[in-house]
């Protein structure tokens, strides 16, 4: 008899033993797929949550005084915007940010109303990494006003207003936001400084800090130190409160997938360690006639650890199917901002398909040597 | 055929030592049928496992057609238990969850050819077993399973059948149906060494040794 049939006649007689064994593969596989494919979705929704957080980063002329700066929102000193370009050339996976936008900032005056008037830059992003530009895009031609300044004004989107000599469209939809983009006009940044009389420059370059270290761990030295050396003529100033929220956002997360994974491993083998220990006790007889009968210790073992992989392998595949149905099921629930990226990973399902067979023989290897160097004349003197 | 020398088997058990087999000495000749007979506890199991290559003695030797059995490596006994020993046991040790034809054709080496697969078919006919070749040993009696072990024991032809109290759970009828397949064996030129506390097979055995607290008495 082979021994494939054997096993298969050997499960359907045990059926509880192998069931458990495959729910409990199926589920481990169930959890790692979905925790994974979850994880992913989680890490773009997080990306995403800490970017719309907005830039935690601020750059401005070395020599603003921070009094200044604090008390108008801007600095009153201007640099090159070749400065931006300088800072943009060196944004690669190495540094510790990104997501950089130059900007004017100054105060101005329309029909009698202080307004505050920005223009942005393009963002620039470290290459290679598909990421998303922040904030809105201002197209040419066009400004993005706030709430009271439509109010006063008396202007809604898709209306002409004059900045100074210059007639722009309002492209937006102006909304209440309780901050200071409430008496705001945004421009494009060649837009502003035409209107400003300040051509070719910017008094701030913002950004995004990728250290992810929270406030404890002094992440600012370590910014100050990289910027410094690319930018000296600019001092770094950090949104801690944003910044130390992003950073816990973030390692929570990593926390969170990194005690996930082993876990599900730790116990999916226990499980089928208990279990394969089980079998071996159920088949003690067996086991002393199969060797009474002049069988190796390889055949026996073969019996236990085949056995692990085949229900290995079927296990894999239900749990590859239900852990990939369930995350695309239930994950655009869970990830709304970012549901249109939840998909199946296919690659992982054929790695899992692979490694659950041999995981769970490595897992029952001990019950199944217990199995072979088991004395035979124990069990068959045991009438 | 079978030649022990001072065989001596000890047990530890709770840090005391219990002599099963004490210097025990004898032959059995090629196509002989030996019967031990003892009383439950004086070594017949021991001795019977000793002889089939399952348990290393403490001291002395046991020969298997001039081979010394325990000079052997475990992989060169294990053949010789699946070539040249049928073992038939009291409690039948039959494989649950094989049919009969799977419990006979387990004895097989590697993959049963044809011709095994027919001669397993034959056994199970003779042995009255025939029409329930894909039932389970469950489905069974008592006595029906014990002659289903001795198909088993039989089906690679062996040159000596070792049956520890093969009659033990029967009811008289269905012990000597045992028991006379074990003596055809035996007119077949096989030799049998049987172990049992009671007289049933003294009427087919050449000859009958007295085990008494692992020592040989006659």
């Amino acid at each position: 008899m082979s021994v494939w049939l054997h096993i298969l006649r050997e499960m359907g007689f045990r059926k509880l033993n192998a069931l458990f064994l495959l729910l409990g593969l199926a589920m481990a596989v169930t959890v790692v797929i979905a925790s994974q494919l979850l994880a992913e979705a989680d890490e773009r929704e997080t990306r995403r949550v800490t970017r719309d957080m907005g830039f935690n980063l601020r750059l401005i002329p070395v020599k603003t005084d921070l009094g200044q700066f604090y008390r108008d929102g801007f600095s009153r000193h201007a640099m090159d915007v070749s400065m931006l370009d300088r800072l943009a050339t060196q944004l690669t996976n190495n540094v510790s940010f990104n997501h950089l936008v130059g900007s004017l900032r100054r105060e101005y005056t329309i029909n009698g109303q202080d307004i505050l008037l920005v223009g942005l830059s393009d963002t620039y992003v470290a290459p290679g990494q598909g990421k998303k530009k922040m904030g809105f895009e201002i197209e040419k031609g066009t400004i993005h006003i706030g709430s009271q300044v439509a109010l006063v004004q008396e202007k809604k989107k898709n209306d002409t207003m004059h900045v100074g000599v210059r007639r722009f469209a309002v492209a937006n939809d102006p909304i209440e936001t309780g901050t200071p983009d409430d008496i705001t006009i945004f421009a494009r940044l060649e837009d502003a400084q035409s209107v400003l009389g300040l051509a070719g420059k910017i008094n701030e370059i913002e950004a995004i800090d990728c250290l992810c270290l929270t406030a404890d761990q002094d992440p600012l030295a370590i910014l100050r130190k990289e910027i410094g050396g690319i930018l000296p003529e600019v001092q770094v100033v950090q949104q801690r409160t944003l910044a130390d929220a992003r950073a816990k956002q973030r390692q929570t997360r990593e926390k969170v997938n990194q005690f996930v994974l082993p876990s599900v491993l730790v116990a999916g083998a226990i499980w089928v360690a208990l279990l394969a220990v089980f079998n071996v006790r159920d088949r003690r007889q067996e086991i002393g006639i199969l060797r009474a009968l002049g069988k190796g210790g390889g055949r026996i073992a073969v019996l236990f650890l085949g056995k692990a992989a085949l229900l290995g392998l079927v296990a894999a595949l239900i749990g590859a199917a239900l852990g990939t149905w369930a995350v695309l099921e239930f994950g655009p629930s869970l990830f709304p901002v970012t549901k249109k990226a939840i998909q199946a990973n296919w690659p992982l399902a054929a790695q899992l398909i692979v490694a659950t067979p041999v995981f769970a023989a490595l897992a029952s290897f001990i019950p199944a040597m217990l199995a072979v160097s088991h004395d035979p004349a124990e069990t068959l003197r045991e009438d | 055929m079978i030649r022990c020398d001072e065989v001596t088997k000890i047990f530890r058990k709770n840090g005391s030592e219990v002599t099963s087999l004490d210097r025990f000495t004898a032959e059995v000749a090629e196509g002989e049928f030996v019967a031990v007979r003892g009383p439950s506890g004086c070594g017949k199991t021991t001795l019977l496992l000793t002889l089939g290559g399952m348990q290393r003695p403490s001291a002395g030797s046991v020969q298997l057609g001039g081979r010394d059995l325990y000079a052997l490596s475990p992989a060169e006994r294990a053949g010789l238990r699946s070539s040249e020993i049928g073992f038939v046991f009291q409690m039948f040790h039959l494989v649950p969850y094989l049919d009969l034809l799977g419990n006979v054709l387990l004895a097989c080496p590697g993959k049963p050819s044809a011709e095994v697969r027919r001669r397993a078919g034959r056994l199970l006919d003779e042995l009255g077993l025939a029409g329930r070749a894909s039932h389970r040993p469950g489905e069974l009696s008592a006595g029906e399973r014990q002659r289903l072990a001795v198909a088993r024991a039989l089906l690679n032809r062996p040159k000596l059948i070792l049956a520890d109290e093969p009659t033990g759970n029967l009811d008289p009828e269905n012990a000597a149906e045992v028991i006379r397949h074990l003596a055809e064996f035996h007119r077949g030129g096989g030799t049998v060494v049987l172990v049992t506390h009671g007289a049933s097979a003294d009427t087919h055995a050449d000859r009958t040794l007295r085990l008494d607290q692992g020592q040989l008495k006659s």
